[in-house]
This record gives C-alpha cells, sequence and structure tokens, in this order.
C-alpha cells in the first residue's frame, strides 16, 4: 500500500469503527479499497482529499485515539465541505453506495438516496457485517447457517470488545 | 521458447528436435554460445518427482508473503500434484518410480487407478467393493468382456459436470453439454483417491442410510505433513474422442467405456463403446491440513481454447472454428441434448479470464523440465490455468476462507459460467462451499456424496 492509501484506509477504520485489518486485509484477492479510493477521490476532487488525508495523518501521528481522531475529523470547525466528505465515506463503506443529496423542494422534504456504484461494493457493504449477516443474493454460508448463531460481532469488525 | 504453445505431436517433436540440433550446432560452429558477460545463469528447471506435496511451501520467509508470491507457491504445488497424480502407474496404482512422467507413454497414470464415483455410489446404496477390487461393469456394457479391457480403462458416463442430482437441488449456474471439433460430445468423469474412498466407505457415506445414521458433517481426512500421509484428493477429468482432427499424439490417451446414459437427458439410448479418447481438462482438488476449503488446482489441453480478445495463437483448437464468424461464443447447443446424436454443431469457446503472466511462466518451466525428459512427452500439451486457494482459511465470517482468485474455470469444466460475477461465475470454492450430504449435512466441498442412493 503506498502512503495515500494507507491513510485511506486508517481514515477509513477511524471513521466506520471497523479495524484496518477488515478493511484492508493483508492477503485481499477482493481488494474493494481499490475501488473505493478513485471513486472517492473522483466524487470529492483531488483537493478536498488530499486535505482530508493529511489532516487524519497529522492527527493520528499526535497519539491520538481513535475516538478522538474521528471527533476531530468531524469537527465543524472543519468546514461543510470537509465534514461532509467524511460522512459520505461513511455512507460508502457502508452502504456499498454514493449518497446523493436531494434538497427540500415544495413538495418533498429533503432526503439522501443511494447510488450504488457496483456489485462487489454491495456484497462488501459494512452493514451486512454489523448484522452479522450477508447482503441479499449473495452468501457464503453454508446450507442451514440461518438454523446457528452467528459468529461474534467483533469477528466481523475486527474490533475486540465490538 | 514458449514450449507450450508449440503444441507438440512426437512426429513434430523429433522434427523440431532435428531442427533444434542443427541450430545449436550452427550457433555453435559461429561461436554464438557463449553467454555475454554477466549474464545470470539460467533459472534451474523444476524437480518432477512421483511424490505428491502434501502441503505449500512457502519461499517468501523471512520476507511477509505478498498474495502474488502465495500465488505463485500454490501454483508450483498444482504442478507437482499434477506431475505425481499423472506418473505412470504400476498394476497396483502405485507411480513407477522406475521411469519419470511422460516415458511408458501408453501406460495408465497414478490417478486412473481411483474410484470413479460410480463405482463408490451403487444402485441400492449397497457396500461397493474394497480399493483396489474391480467393480462389475455398467449393465450396457455387459457384451465387453472385461478381461478384454485396456490397463486403465476408464468408464466415462457423463456429458455434463454437473450430475442430475445437483441439476434437481436448482444449482443456479447454466450447464450444458461441450461439443468438440468433431461434433462429438466431451465426457467427463470423477474420480477419488484411497483416503477419501476409505473415509467414504468406514463411514458408509456411500449410502443414503448410512449418511442418515452417521449424522454429522463430513471432514475428510487432510493430507499431514508430520505423518507423511497423502489426505483426500478428488479429480474431475474431461475428455473428447481421438481421430478426426484430433492427433492422439498431441494427448494423453486412455481407452474408455464411453456409454450414454438415458438417465440423463430424455430421449438417450443407452450404449456402450470402447473408445479411444484423449484428456482435456483436469481439476485436482486437495484436502491439506493448513487449507480445509481445500486446494483447487485446475489444468487444460493447450489447444482447447483462445483467450477473449486476444488473436488465436494457434492453427486449429478442439473447442474453437476460427473461421466461424458467426458463431455464438460460449453458449450450450441448443436442447435437445443427446450425446448419441452424432454431427452435432460443434461449441465456440474462448478462455475469458486469461492465465496470468506468472502462471504463463511457470508452465514454461514445467514444459522444458517435462520436454527434457522426453521432448515427445504429451504433457508439454497441458497447462496449468490457476490455483484457488483460501487466504483466511480460519476466517470466522466466511467459510469459503476468502478465496484467491476470486474466480476460476477450467473452459472444459465450467465452460459456459467462466467470468467474474460474483455468485454467477465459477468459483470452485464458492460454489463446493454449498455441497451437502442427502441429509443436508456440509458434506466438505464434494457434492460426490448427493449421489448416494
Amino acid at each position: 500500500m503506498n502512503e495515500e492509501m494507507e491513510n485511506f484506509i486508517g481514515l477509513s477504520a477511524v471513521l466506520t469503527g471497523f479495524d484496518s485489518s477488515i478493511l484492508a486485509p493483508e492477503l485481499d484477492p477482493v481488494d474493494i479499497k481499490s475501488e473505493y479510493l478513485p471513486f472517492f477521490t473522483a466524487k470529492i476532487g483531488q483537493p478536498l482529499l488530499s486535505n482530508l488525508l493529511q489532516q487524519y495523518a497529522k492527527l493520528s501521528g499526535e497519539g491520538l485515539t481513535a475516538q478522538q481522531i474521528g471527533e476531530a475529523m468531524l469537527a465543524p470547525a472543519n468546514g461543510a465541505d470537509f465534514v461532509l466528505a467524511c460522512r459520505q465515506l461513511i455512507f460508502m463503506w457502508y452502504s456499498g453506495a454514493w449518497p446523493i443529496l436531494i434538497p427540500a423542494s415544495a413538495t418533498a422534504p429533503a432526503s439522501t438516496v443511494s447510488d450504488l456504484i457496483s456489485g462487489n461494493t454491495y456484497a462488501a457493504a459494512l452493514v451486512w457485517q454489523v448484522m452479522q449477516s450477508h447482503a441479499m443474493g449473495d452468501s457464503n454460508y453454508r446450507y442451514g447457517y440461518w438454523a446457528k448463531p452467528p459468529a461474534a460481532l467483533d469477528e466481523y469488525t475486527g474490533q475486540q470488545g465490538a | 521458447m514458449k514450449i507450450h504453445r508449440l503444441l507438440l505431436s512426437r512426429r513434430d517433436a523429433r522434427r523440431n528436435l532435428r531442427s533444434i540440433f542443427g541450430a545449436l550446432s550452427l550457433c555453435l560452429a559461429q561461436g554464438l554460445m557463449a553467454a555475454p558477460a554477466g549474464t545470470p545463469p539460467p533459472a534451474p528447471l523444476p524437480t518432477l518427482s512421483p511424490r505428491v506435496p502434501l502441503e505449500i511451501t512457502v519461499t517468501k520467509p523471512p520476507a511477509k508473503p505478498t498474495l502474488a508470491s502465495l500465488q505463485h507457491d500454490f501454483d508450483v504445488f498444482s504442478w507437482q500434484t499434477f506431475v505425481a497424480l499423472n506418473w505412470p502407474a504400476n498394476a497396483d496404482g502405485s507411480p513407477n518410480t522406475g521411469v519419470t512422467i511422460g516415458q511408458a507413454p501408453n501406460d495408465p497414470v497414478v490417478w486412473q487407478d481411483w474410484r470413479e464415483s460410480r463405482t463408490i455410489f451403487m444402485p441400492g446404496g449397497t457396500t461397493p467393493a474394497p480399493w483396489g477390487q474391480d467393480s462389475p461393469l455398467p449393465a450396457v456394457c455387459k457384451n465387453i468382456n472385461p478381461k478384454t479391457l485396456p490397463p486403465g480403462t476408464l468408464r466415462l458416463t457423463q456429458v455434463g459436470k454437473t450430475p442430475n442430482v445437483l441439476d434437481e437441488s436448482g444449482e443456479p449456474f447454466q450447464t450444458g453439454p461441450l461439443i468438440d471439433q468433431n461434433g462429438e460430445y466431451t465426457r467427463y468423469e470423477i474420480l477419488t483417491n484411497e483416503s477419501m474412498f476409505d473415509y467414504i466407505l468406514s463411514n458408509k457415506l456411500y449410502s443414503k442410510a448410512g449418511q442418515k445414521a452417521f449424522n454429522s458433517d463430513a471432514d475428510f481426512p487432510s493430507s499431514q505433513v508430520n505423518a507423511k500421509t497423502v489426505g483426500s484428493i478428488m479429480v474431475k477429468s474431461s475428455w473428447i474422442k481421438m481421430g478426426g482432427k484430433f492427433d492422439p499424439g498431441k494427448f494423453h490417451t486412455a481407452y474408455a467405456l464411453v456409454y450414454n446414459n438415458p438417465e440423463e437427458q430424455p430421449g438417450v439410448k443407452p450404449s456402450c463403446v470402447l473408445e479411444q479418447v484423449g484428456l482435456v481438462g483436469l481439476h485436482i482438488a486437495h484436502k491439506t491440513q493448513a487449507e480445509p476449503q481445500w486446494v483447487w488446482s485446475t489444468f487444460e489441453h493447450v489447444a482447447n481454447a483462445p483467450t477473449q480478445g486476444q488473436k488465436p495463437s494457434l492453427g486449429a483448437y478442439n473447442f474453437f472454428n476460427a473461421a466461424c464468424k458467426d458463431c455464438k461464443v460460449n453458449e450450450p447447443p441448443p436442447r435437445p441434448w443427446n450425446p448419441g446424436n452424432r454431427d452435432t454443431p460443434p461449441s465456440q469457446i474462448e478462455r475469458v479470464i486469461a492465465i496470468t503472466p506468472d502462471a504463463q511462466q511457470l508452465n514454461d518451466a514445467f514444459h522444458k523440465a517435462l520436454a527434457a525428459v522426453d521432448p515427445d512427452s504429451v504433457w508439454v500439451n497441458y497447462e496449468l490455468v490457476s490455483t484457488q486457494w483460501p487466504t483466511n482459511a480460519g476466517s470466522k465470517v466466511d467459510p469459503t476462507g476468502v478465496p484467491a482468485p476470486s474466480f476460476l474455470a477450467n473452459t472444459t469444466l465450467e465452460t459456459y459460467i467462466q467470468g467474474d460475477v460474483r455468485q454467477t461465475s465459477s468459483s470452485c470454492m464458492a460454489c463446493h462451499n454449498n455441497a451437502t450430504t442427502t441429509t443436508g449435512r456440509f458434506s466438505d466441498f464434494t457434492y460426490l456424496l448427493q449421489r448416494a442412493q
């Protein structure tokens, strides 16, 4: 992993609550990170991405906890675009989709709709992991799994005590 | 020189050898053979051994192995296994260590003495014959005297890899027969080694009643490095009839009892004919200690099909006709399917996922080693497509162990489900992870136990 990808995964881990070893395993044949980073970059632009990752690297270098880094990244003082990009990053990892914000109109309140990125991101979306389940129509569990309890949540998130 | 692209017949090989020796003599005479200073010595040829490897040898330590380095190590394991299983066999099925692979070309090879599934899962769930004993011929072959059959005669009964029982379970893959350039159906068989057979026999998993009494998930023995024991291995092979456009000198051949099974498709009339057939595809699944999801290796004859998007490099293929411009690619023939029908329009097959450059280099290296033993060796005409292995074998959230590569297909065994679409395209481990016994218990990555009666 190059430095940009390392920071992208580090920031993603902080914001999603998943361990970086789950988001980017050492042996990673699925390699969903390599789909997300260029997509995210194209959506928010390279300058803002660089700003996000530099800020994350700075905070990470100060020895702060993941919780403290996350709160600092989402602080309003960073600016609306900066915070929105962080939230979009969370949305992307959890849903495998990109959020499209639809402003309120005379007839409807503001809303968010999802634009699915790919079949791979759909299956890799973290929401399924948090549910200790699998994407609808895409299961690697064995026949009869539904009759057994799932693995512990920390097996999915990589975070002890999750 | 890419040996695998030469597609040598024995006659071609002799001619080429004469040419090579001629060129070598010329080079020596002209002093062209001296290597420039600083040129690294050529890499040593891979060792050819009749010993089945028990585990993958990781070559990277002390540096941390990578996905690419491990893929290479698994691919080496695949080739070593392929060489060991295709070693000429003694009458008892053990490797004949007096010769090397490629020598004694008319002898059966080690895996051809293994147990064909039809001789394990008997009608009525009766007990199969012990290992090493002949099983009765299928009824439709009763006009053939078993004592007249050449050693290693195969009994090819399937015209599609997926057995009927899988079709009935609503298996989502689109399967169909594969027709060669002679208009003949490709034939298949599945065999198990002694370790796997013994587990089935000792636990009475050969019958529905036995599986019901077993009432547990299957757990076949894996190879053990410390005990130096070979664990469970199963082989799926695909064959085409020799003759017509196919020169038997370019294939590993065998004599097979090819019979058309009326239970496979409506309208099929039973028949049984002794034919010379040539190997075109070989899956090897090996359960190792560190890979409980098994290691899945797949090999093909180099002339099966060109790779999609690349210019065909051979003049003729087993399942592709460059002159046919309006042939539909990778589509099964229209129904009704009947292997008894001669001159069915040939399939037009292309490989969807290219063999990686690293696997190609490994193929070249093993081809050179095989050719060094015998320039006439038919084994230089077989190539590794890839090896699928678990990157996280102990994962508690993904029982497939997160396979690498994510997709793997043999153009003769998963012809119509090649590609990279999740839950649709061929993935050995993702598919076989769903396999169960007839009681719905996990059958340890084999669908064979579904054949029990």
